[in-house]
């Protein structure tokens, strides 16, 4: 979307407040609801969608009051930074708004954790993305392959960082992909795995693209294996730690979040697999020493995934019943009980080529 | 069983007998207790006590609006002079030696009127005391406002029971009124809940047009001043109401009655009882009311009670009691307590057993100087009261301090009652106050009296609960103004940047709509407030099924 429609929508949600109050009305902003009662799973595209029931804010309720103002204050700074063309980081919005309220002594803003979730709200109720309210959250996540990117007309080889690789953005919209060589691309939940696998030189012996999202998966990673998926026609394998944690951040890469289910379609990548750790690789790999077991937590996640609608697969349900009988988790790292070289040497090209894969 | 036809006749008798045979000082000192002349600080309160209620009493009977002097000066350890003086009638000087000089000279015990004197023993026990424990005579003053004052000295005749007038004279002054002064030793002032002090100010709360003047031994002076200019009707006496007598007290009546047939014996004798309902009662009863009264039988006098019941009768006549009244009440704690709420409550009168009409008025207040000033804090207080006397003493047994617990304030938003800056006022009128024997300073459990002082207490909590509930959402609303203003003046200037619309303007049309919609909390509140009213009230009922007030025909006889 262009800065100028966006900065167009931001005025009219101000025109339309203000109009609110010259008409003595209570002054009101209305969101998609983002609560799971109204996020729908479309089988058919594997993805989480945003139903259309709303709740209304309103100035004038005393519960809504503060949340109200913070996210005019919000769309205001957002309003600045595109007219502007300046890009602030959301930890920047909060530091830039917050302020303490004239004759008292409380602040507009305690802290960052009052101003994101207002920034979604925005962007939802406004149908617009955050990247175009010229925002960006940090950076997470990291790639490393045989692939050039044209960033703001600097062409990088991911091949040639070193072992660190490219830093993944917040904002990947801009990026052009040129040259790549890679048959798959390879999603790698944690650091450690990620950084084991360079320096065992797998994405070189294997062809393909490797990226790290560093635990639960920021936009920029989501959106960067989503375009990579989409424009080089690559397959996508992720690869994370055999708990209902990892699992969970296996099905926000594949289907989206809950929390941005209004970006699904642009975030999501449904035709990812899973290669591991599965619960069937415990006795298949002989790892039932290297296990953990579960704790409260994981087993209150677990039953917790059993209800989303995105996990009533016959595959995943396995999975978890597997994981309940059995009552332990699996790390990635658990697989150096072998040997340092054995998941890249052994588990991951045999499961490939097996198509050992969950959907 | 012996005769029992005597009852309470033959206990004065008995007591005048003891008068005979004994010597006086020995009765007062077996009966201490009784007269209210046990320990050091209620000796002194019982003394303000007798001369108080004279001088009130007396006022009350003539018409005048009182004005009453009390001092106490130290005269060495547990060693006093009291003093008091009014402007009441003045005694007429051939009955100053029965009032101050003879024991139990009084008729009140046998007139079924309500009198603040049926405590102690009259100003006469003031006397022996002081002779008792200091030997000296007391100093009476007196005129009728004829011009002529007389100055008596005087000493109880123990043997005799009669006054020994040391000391008369008589000179000219146009003056009128009566005042006493005594020494008395082996008593000992204070400034607590149960001395002199606290009686007085509780007496000028019971009785709004009295001015009270009070010096203590430390030489300060406190004024009670009168809330009203309105002097109570003397109280008169009446007879039993049908309703709630008791077989053995028909009995009685009917062996003292000069009727000669039984039927007008009932007519005589008791209050809102005509021929027509004599009538009433014959049809009941297997017997012929023409019948000598003395000859009635225990049955018979069962059968008449049970034809009582089913027969509807008028309310009880207020004509024996006095109530304060409300406004009265509410002026004097106004007055005395200045609190931030007040509830009064003066209830319509019922009887209680014996068909003795009663009454109860309570009030409450919360704030200002409500409560009772403890070292780290205010605590609750009750003001008990009978026939408007101050009740200083045995609070734990008496019937006031047993309903006042039997509520449960928290429903009506006082959450530690016990701890809360709360004056609870309870007087309960009656032409016979049961009291618990000794002294004469608490209510015996009658439960139909306790119910009353519960269902009153109830109904101002009830009160207190609205006014409490109104002024939390008065603060709620202001709050909420508060957070509506704070954030609608940040929303105002972003939305200026946002919207490019004129600041000032918002400003303006956001402050008019968060008025309005803080008025407009007003009047939902007010909806809110009738249809919680409504609710309260049909809540819980005074289930009062022995005599339901549809018991009582409502015209005149």
């Amino acid at each position: 979307m262009e800065d100028q429609k966006v900065i167009s929508r931001l005025t009219n949600l101000g025109k339309e407040i203000t109009e609110d109050i010259m008409l003595n009305e209570s002054p009101k902003i209305s969101l998609p609801q983002r609560s799971i009662g109204n996020i729908h799973f479309n089988e058919e595209k594997n993805l989480l969608e945003l139903g259309d029931k709303t709740s209304t804010r309103s100035f004038l309720n005393v519960a809504h009051s503060r949340k109200f103002m913070q996210t005019i204050l919000i769309a205001t700074k957002c309003k600045e930074l595109v007219s502007r063309e300046k890009t602030a980081s959301i930890r920047e919005l909060y530091y830039q708004l917050k302020h303490t309220i004239a004759d008292t002594k409380e602040n507009t803003f305690e802290d960052q954790n009052e101003s994101d979730p207002l920034i979604v709200d925005l962007e939802t109720s406004l149908g617009v993305l955050r990247e175009e309210l010229h925002l960006k959250a940090d950076d997470k996540g990291t790639l490393i392959g045989k692939l050039t990117v044209e960033d703001s007309g600097d062409f990088i080889d991911c091949s040639k960082l070193g072992r660190s690789g490219l830093s993944i953005p917040s904002i990947v919209e801009h990026y052009k992909f040129h040259e790549f060589d890679a048959e798959y691309i390879l999603v790698i939940e944690t650091g450690a795995m990620f950084d084991r696998l360079v320096e065992e030189k797998y994405h070189l012996k294997n062809n393909c693209i490797m990226v790290s999202t560093k635990g639960q998966a920021a936009r920029g990673c989501r959106r960067l294996v989503h375009r990579l998926t989409h424009e080089l026609k690559l397959p996508a394998i992720m690869f994370t730690d055999g708990d209902p944690w990892g699992y969970y951040i296996y099905s926000v890469m594949k289907a989206g979040s809950m929390a941005l289910a209004h970006e699904s379609k642009r975030l999501g990548t449904p035709k990812m697999q899973l290669i591991g750790m599965t619960m069937t690789d415990i006795d298949a790999y002989d790892l039932e020493k290297v296990t953990e077991k579960l704790k409260d937590v994981d087993k209150k996640r677990i039953s917790e995934l059993l209800q989303y609608p995105w996990f009533q697969k016959k595959e995943w349900k396995e999975q978890l019943a597997l994981m309940s009988s059995k009552g332990v988790r699996i790390e990635q790292q658990a697989l150096a009980s072998k040997s340092l070289e054995f998941v890249a040497e052994e588990y991951l090209p045999t499961k490939i080529t097996k198509k050992q894969l969950l959907p | 069983m012996v005769n029992m036809t005597a009852g309470n006749e033959r206990e004065a008798d008995d007591l005048f007998k003891e008068f005979r045979e004994t010597s006086i000082t020995e009765f007062f000192r077996k009966n201490r207790a009784h007269l209210g002349y046990s320990g050091k600080l209620r000796s002194l309160t019982t003394i303000v006590h007798e001369i108080v209620t004279n001088a009130l009493d007396a006022c009350e009977e003539a018409g005048i609006l009182p004005e009453i002097q009390i001092g106490i000066d130290s005269l060495g350890v547990e060693h006093y002079r009291v003093s008091g003086s009014d402007n009441g009638p003045g005694i007429p000087i051939k009955h100053v030696p029965d009032v101050f000089g003879k024991m139990l000279a009084g008729t009140k015990f046998h007139r079924n009127v309500q009198l603040r004197g049926q405590q102690g023993i009259g100003v006469a026990g003031v006397t022996l005391f002081s002779q008792i424990t200091t030997g000296k005579p007391i100093k009476v003053k007196t005129s009728t406002g004829n011009g002529k004052v007389h100055e008596i000295e005087l000493m109880i005749d123990i043997t005799k029971n009669k006054a020994d007038i040391l000391k008369h004279e008589e000179y000219s002054e146009y003056w009128r009124g009566t005042g006493i002064g005594i020494e008395v030793k082996g008593v000992k002032f204070n400034l607590g809940e149960r001395g002199p002090f606290e009686y007085l100010r509780r007496t000028a709360i019971a009785n709004p047009h009295t001015r009270i003047t009070f010096i203590d031994p430390e030489g300060r002076k406190t004024i009670f001043d009168r809330s009203s200019e309105k002097i109570p009707k003397p109280p008169v006496p009446v007879r039993a109401h049908p309703k709630g007598l008791e077989v053995d007290e028909i009995i009685n009546m009917a062996k003292a009655t000069k009727a000669r047939k039984a039927n007008s014996f009932l007519v005589t004798s008791l209050s809102r009882m005509s021929n027509a309902k004599v009538k009433e009662i014959q049809e009941y009863v297997s017997f012929d009311l023409d019948k000598n009264p003395r000859k009635l039988t225990w049955s018979e006098c069962e059968e008449i009670i049970n034809a009582i019941e089913k027969t509807k009768f008028l309310a009880p006549s207020m004509e024996g009691l006095e109530a304060i009244g409300e406004e009265h009440v509410r002026n004097a704690v106004l007055n005395i307590l200045d609190p931030e709420f007040e509830a009064v409550l003066t209830r319509p009168p019922k009887v209680h057993s014996g068909g003795i009409p009663f009454q109860v008025e309570v009030a409450i207040a919360v704030g200002g100087q409500a409560g009772r000033n403890v070292g780290e804090g205010t605590r609750y207080e009750l003001m008990r009261f009978a026939n408007k006397a101050p009740l200083l003493f045995d609070a734990g047994g008496c019937a006031i301090t047993k309903a006042v617990s039997s509520v449960d304030w928290k429903r009506y938003g006082i959450k530690d009652f016990e701890n809360s800056p709360v004056t609870v006022f309870v007087n309960v009128l009656s032409t016979h106050i049961p009291y618990i024997s000794a002294g004469k300073q608490s209510i015996a459990e009658d439960r139909k009296i306790m119910k009353e002082v519960r269902f009153a207490l109830m109904e101002v909590g009830r009160r207190f609960q609205l006014y409490h509930s109104r002024k939390r959402r008065a603060l709620e609303k202001e709050a909420k103004k508060q957070i509506l203003l704070r954030y609608g003046s940040e929303l105002a200037s972003a939305l200026a940047q946002l919207s490019n619309k004129n600041e000032e303007k918002i400003r303006k049309a956001l402050q008019k709509l968060v008025d309005e919609r803080i008025t407009g909390m007003d009047l939902e509140e007010e909806e809110a407030n009738e249809s919680e009213m409504e609710t309260m009230l049909e809540g819980e009922s005074e289930d009062d099924s022995e005599i339901p007030e549809a018991d009582f025909t409502t015209e005149e006889e």
